[in-house]
């Protein structure tokens, strides 16, 4: 009987476990950072992610070791992979547009329409699980309304649940936007980051292709197709190409 | 002294009138009328009558052509007070072909008036004009084909022009000799060196004192000198024309004590003395070549062929096959060989785009020491990597035409494969394009690490797949369908009174007939059974949507009957309710204590028909 409790409680306790031994290797990590030991700091960070747990803290602290030692591919992808779970965050933003400075590639980004920047400003507000929590409570609300107002068919509750019902129900309606769209932002396979020192960029999926251009480490790139071991990429500015896959590892 | 001068500038005046009055005279004449076809005449055009000449157009003629000119002299003379001006302007025509040949009258505008030349007419003959011999073996190599050897001059001595053949192709080397063949020469001057129009024209160096040799020609024995030497490139096809040279010897004036075998060539101060020896100017010279030049064979030409002719040889050179990011190396490639050196150019370099090449700088040297003109053209390129990995530089093909094997042939040199190790830390490439808040960012460093309690998640967790996010929505779904479904049942409920008489029909009979049995049974025993009677009744009537009023209980077997009830319970009831009616109007006949079973009958009446109607 006690085994079988002792099972239970091991059954139930054994992610709260892992996570702590996640927490073991990120402060370790955290340590080795701050000793300047940054190549060694890395594969501690590494180990939580191989254990199948993120959070926006490792990749950011990942990113800086990457940074730190001279590995900018991989630092703007982790501070990318950071963005991609806390997109408001300054600390990840400033390292990632300092690590983009360094980029060889300079492509002119051009200026974003103010609508188009409030509609990110707002899928960025919050996080899917806040977004989806808030569309929680807005529809419970409603929901309680209305059954409310369906229970009690009559006044006081009538007026009540039918005046605050509709704007409810309406603003659960509109949180279904931006949680639609971050959960695409925060699922999006499209984008990968270069990591190979250059890549050359070839008119078709075959060694020995004309070569259209070349893109260096820590570029951004939307990733349209694959081939074998080709993948068709497209740069900010609109050029297309077929890199090796293996140069590139998606965000 | 003012009268003087007034009256030299009334002269000149009146001459300038008289001048300006006066019409000018063109004519045209040629130094001789009948030439041989090596020859070579002269063409005066001359003016007289004006001192600003006119513009002269050169000669015309299908059967000449211009080696040289215009050669042009002008002369004023005030002879009296009177001014006479003349201008003479000179081409040399070089016959194209035998016959009797016309050049074309020359036309002259002057002052709105035309003024025009006699056409003349050359004959020209088809004999060789050799003075001394006809020339055969001149030149070295050629086989078969008589060498066009021409000259001029006078019995023996003669200048020509030897050429080993006369059929080349276009940017073949064409080596020419003038060599003077002579019996007896004191010394001799170049008055004009020869020149060739279309032709890329190398000249080997010349010799203080030439080598002498001696040669029989047509049974006279010759000494041979070779003045000068040119290696020409023809630059276009088609009939190109080896302007003559020009040169004037001294030869011993004759009645001279004759010399034996000419052993006081250029270089015997003590003949050469006026005092001791007359001599005479003899000027000669040698006769126009005519080449004709061939278009390269356009069978089997290499994609990057320039034009080089000869033997070519190419060889590269890199000066490092390891070398860093951003860090220059070289690259050379040397062509060497004999032909039309200035033709050489390299094929531009094809290497991938993440190395820069500078322009390459271009050196030639020429050679012309050798029998035949050698010479080199290097390139040097600069090569910048911009990536690490490994550099291909793959080999580089020159091609030229061969015109002894007469094809075109193919010089390859090696490529290389250079390793790029990856730029020094901090080395980055340039910085251009940056706005200045990025510059001032570029100075700093990252932030620090996050050291807050990391909020760990599930790599590929999504809400949608978390528990609490289906359970809320779905129960608040639920909770939406619930109360729908509450508000529909009471709306049925309110709107249809045949249900609501049924739903509440048991409840209803079961609360009367308590209060029934509750009341104390006694003198008004007929009444409470009416009311049981009323009860019954009233709850099938309910149960089953009928009219309450006048309901008997043969109706009530009817309907029962009509919905299938078991035929016991009918009878049963059938029979209870006879009992209730009867005992109504006749309410002495049963017992008191009766009553208690007729309520509890209907109780259990009430219970049974529950479950069947």
């Amino acid at each position: 009987m006690i085994q079988r409790w002792i099972a239970a409680f091991l059954l139930i306790n054994l992610p709260l476990l892992g996570q702590t031994a996640m927490d073991f290797h990120f402060q370790k990590g955290n340590d080795l950072y701050l000793q300047e030991k940054y190549a060694e700091a890395i594969p501690e960070y590494e180990a939580v992610l191989q254990n199948g747990l993120e959070s926006a803290e490792l990749y950011y602290n990942l990113g800086n070791s990457y940074y730190k030692s001279g590995r900018l591919g991989q630092a703007i992808l982790n501070y990318e992979r950071a963005r991609r779970l806390k997109p408001k965050d300054e600390n990840i933003d400033f390292n990632l547009r300092l690590a983009n400075l360094r980029v060889k590639d300079r492509i002119d980004i051009p200026p974003e329409f103010f609508l188009f920047r409030w509609n990110r400003a707002l899928i960025q507000a919050f996080s899917v699980s806040g977004w989806a929590r808030l569309f929680t409570l807005l529809f419970g609300l409603g929901a309680i309304l209305f059954g409310l107002f369906q229970v009690f068919n009559r006044n006081p509750w009538k007026g009540l649940s039918r005046s605050a019902m509709i704007p409810l129900f309406l603003a659960a309606l509109l949180t279904l936007y931006p949680l639609i769209r971050r959960y695409g932002m925060e699922h999006n396979r499209a984008y990968a980051i270069i990591i190979a020192n250059s890549s050359n960029s070839l008119a078709a999926p075959q060694t020995g292709s004309t070569e259209l251009f070349i893109v260096h480490e820590g570029t951004k790139v939307q990733v349209l197709d694959r081939d074998g071991e080709w993948s068709k990429i497209e740069l900010i500015d609109g050029k297309q190409g077929w890199v090796l896959s293996s140069d590139l590892e998606i965000i | 002294m003012g009268k003087r001068l007034i009256r030299i500038i009334a002269l000149c005046l009146m001459a300038g009138l008289n001048l300006r009055a006066a019409d000018i005279t063109v004519t045209a004449t040629v130094d001789r009328s009948a030439i041989k076809l090596d020859e070579v005449i002269t063409f005066t055009v001359s003016i007289e009558g004006t001192r600003d000449f006119p513009d002269v157009p050169p000669p015309t003629s299908d059967g000449f052509v211009i080696i040289s000119g215009p050669s042009q002299s002008s002369s004023i003379q005030i002879i009296n007070g009177k001014m006479s001006a003349s201008k003479t302007i000179q081409w040399r025509l070089a016959p194209t072909r035998t016959g009797s040949q016309k050049i074309n009258p020359i036309e002259i505008r002057y002052r709105r008036k035309t003024y025009r030349t006699k056409a003349l007419t050359v004959s020209v003959n088809d004999r060789r004009s050799s003075s001394g011999p006809s020339a055969t073996a001149a030149g070295g190599n050629q086989t078969g084909q008589k060498p066009p050897a021409a000259t001029t001059g006078r019995k023996g001595l003669f200048l020509r022009a030897e050429v080993p053949k006369t059929s080349i192709y276009k940017g073949e080397e064409l080596p020419v000799s003038f060599n003077l063949y002579f019996q007896n020469v004191r010394n001799y001057a170049p008055q004009k060196l020869p020149d060739a129009k279309g032709f890329w024209t190398e000249a080997f160096p010349e010799k203080r004192n030439p080598t002498i040799s001696s040669e029989v020609i047509d049974g006279v024995s010759y000494k041979k000198a070779t003045l000068r030497r040119l290696s020409l490139f023809p630059t276009t096809t088609g009939e190109l024309v080896i302007d003559p040279m020009e040169i004037t010897c001294e030869v011993p004036a004759p009645n001279k004590r004759s010399r034996s075998a000419l052993n006081d060539f250029f270089d015997d101060s003590f003949f050469n003395d006026p005092f001791f020896s007359r001599t005479r100017t003899v000027a000669i010279e040698s006769a126009p070549v005519r080449i004709q030049v061939k278009d390269l064979p356009s069978a089997g030409k290499p994609a990057g062929f320039s034009g080089a002719v000869g033997n070519f040889v190419i060889e590269g050179r890199i000066d490092t096959l390891q070398t860093r990011q951003n860090q220059a190396l070289t690259l050379q490639y040397t062509i060497s060989g004999s032909g039309n050196i200035n033709a050489v150019k390299l094929p531009p370099l094809e290497l991938s785009s993440n190395v820069e090449i500078f322009e390459p700088t271009v050196e030639r040297t020429i050679n012309n020491k050798g029998k035949r003109i050698r010479g080199t053209v290097t390139y040097e390129y600069v090569l910048i990597p911009r990536s690490s990995g490994t550099l291909r530089i793959p080999g580089l093909n020159f091609s030229y035409f061969d015109p002894k094997r007469n094809q075109y042939m193919t010089s390859t040199a090696p490529g290389y494969s250079v390793k790029v190790s990856p730029a020094k830390a901090g080395d980055s490439g340039s910085r251009a394009g940056f706005r200045k808040e990025e510059i001032s960012l570029l100075g700093s460093d990252i932030r620090f690490i996050s050291r807050d309690n990391p909020h760990w998640r599930r790599i590929g967790a999504s809400v949608f797949r978390t528990f609490w996010f289906w359970f809320f929505n779905l129960f608040f779904v639920a909770l939406m369908g619930g109360s729908l479904g509450f508000r529909w049942w009471m709306e049925k409920l309110a709107g249809d009174s045949r249900l609501a008489r049924r739903r509440r029909a048991l409840s209803r009979a079961q609360q009367l007939l308590k209060e029934i049995q509750t009341e104390p049974a006694g003198e008004n025993t007929g009444d409470l059974c009416g009311k049981m009677d009323r009860v019954l009744s009233g709850f099938i009537s309910d149960r089953l949507g009928l009219a309450p009023s006048g309901l008997g209980p043969r109706d009530i077997e009817t309907a029962l009957t009509g919905k299938r009830v078991d035929h016991e319970l009918v009878r049963a009831v059938v029979t209870q309710l006879e009992r209730l009616e009867r005992l109504r109007f006749l309410p002495g006949e049963q017992p008191d204590a009766d009553f208690q079973k007729l309520g509890d009958e209907t109780a259990r009446l009430l219970t049974l028909l529950t479950k069947e109607i």
